[in-house]
């Protein structure tokens, strides 16, 4: 991340904040729409983390942290969404519109299936720390300070979250999947 | 065992990191519109100098700050005690000292010798950065429930004016503890002048918890009493 943008933006000059809302908007984007498991929640999400970034700039004490800080805004938005729909939307858009459609076999299609509904019974919290450690790719120090968590608490909910999904991925609940999706 | 819950974690992840394409552009605008109808909330503290030019200026503060704390730690090693102490202003002596001491927060040095009980507060505190100096006419006080002491004044003479402006009144808050913690209280771009001291103090309260994250340890020393 420019750190001049950064700076230039804290005081107030929205040009350089445009610059920086693009590089965010599409990490933002890609984040919260794993977080949410839904486009719409996650667009949602990224708008108010975009607007709330912009607004809170100036608080921010380091502009060397600005990458944490603002993933911790947009996780905060994605709370927010996730509070505001507690009703999660129950269809599964295995593969959206947007997405491109060749991912080969049915065993694909099942596999993914199964590994979106695993996901959708996490919490929120859970979620987070999945994709915050293993999408974007951060340390666990990292996603505790962007959590605002203990490290302790990281490694937790990280180890709850892997195992659910492996578990998704357990033979005896193929059959279930191919069930469901037909 | 081992292999197939490996096998398992690699298919998780790599589902994970699956492109999904989204397209980003479409949120960018709209929030970009709602960002031009959004004022920034600006912090009552010093979140850091926004001239890129000024490393070489930081790094001549740092240096200045060591200078400080060196002579500030040496004249303070025999053991003193606050009152006794030779103050930089000595506005009343026979007021009690309810903050004396020299020191840098948020890259300002500072001197401080309030005096008082309550909000009757009196004293002067000097601040000064690269060059830029300012000095205020400390008039009130409040000390919290959780000991947190807030001082404000009036700036009575300022080349410092991108924080502390002549005729504005600042403040400082300062938190006990070893090392005391310190918080300024700035002027912003377009606020008009408090009429009363007691709206530093206010102002501090207003901040609420927000307060807590402005505090950081300072370099040097004050003597927070009685």
């Amino acid at each position: 991340m420019d750190q001049d943008l950064v700076i230039r933006a804290q005081a107030g000059d929205r040009a350089a904040y445009g610059l920086l809302a693009a590089d965010l908007a599409k990490r933002f984007l890609a984040t919260s729409r794993r977080i949410l498991r839904d486009i719409d929640l996650a667009e949602d999400a990224t708008q108010q983390a975009l607007v709330a970034v912009w607004r809170e700039l100036p608080q921010l004490r380091d502009p060397a942290r600005f990458d944490a800080w603002s993933y911790r805004v947009l996780v905060r938005a994605c709370y927010a969404e996730g509070r505001r729909t507690r009703a999660w939307s129950p269809n599964l858009r295995l593969l959206p519109a947007d997405e491109p459609a060749d991912h080969g076999s049915m065993d694909d299609v099942i596999l993914r299936d199964q590994l979106e509904r695993a996901i959708r019974r996490l919490s929120v919290d859970h979620r987070a720390v999945l994709v915050l450690r293993h999408y974007a790719d951060m340390p666990i120090e990292q996603v505790a300070q962007v959590l605002d968590i203990p490290v302790g608490t990281v490694n937790s909910r990280l180890h709850h979250a892997m195992r659910a999904m492996r578990a998704a991925l357990d033979a005896d609940a193929r059959p279930a999947a191919a069930e469901a999706t037909r | 065992m081992t292999t197939e819950r490996d096998s398992r974690t690699r298919v998780v992840l790599s589902w994970l990191r699956e492109d999904a394409h989204e397209n980003a552009e479409r949120v960018l605008l709209s929030a970009l519109d709602e960002v031009d109808l959004t004022q920034q909330r600006r912090p009552r503290w010093p979140v850091g100098r926004f001239d890129p030019m000024s490393s070489y200026a930081k790094l001549a503060a740092a240096a200045a700050a060591v200078l400080v704390v060196a002579v500030v730690g040496y004249q303070l090693l025999p053991g003193r005690t606050g009152p006794g102490a030779p103050p930089t202003a000595a506005p009343s002596p026979s007021a009690a000292p309810l903050a004396v001491g020299e020191f840098t927060s948020h890259g300002v040095e500072a001197t401080i010798d309030a005096r008082g009980v309550g909000d009757d507060v009196t004293g002067t505190m000097t601040m000064s950065d690269t060059g830029q100096d300012a000095s205020v006419a400390l008039e009130c006080g409040r000390t919290t429930e959780g000991g947190l002491l807030l001082i404000g004044g009036l700036v009575t003479d300022s080349t410092f004016t991108e924080w502390f402006p002549a005729g504005h009144r600042v403040g400082i808050a300062l938190q006990p503890g070893s090392p005391v913690k310190a918080l300024w209280y700035i002027v912003l771009p377009g606020d008009p002048p408090l009429q009363e001291c007691q709206g530093v103090v206010d102002a501090f309260l207003a901040e609420g918890t927000k307060l807590n994250e402005g505090l950081e340890p300072i370099e040097g020393s004050v003597d927070i009493g009685p």
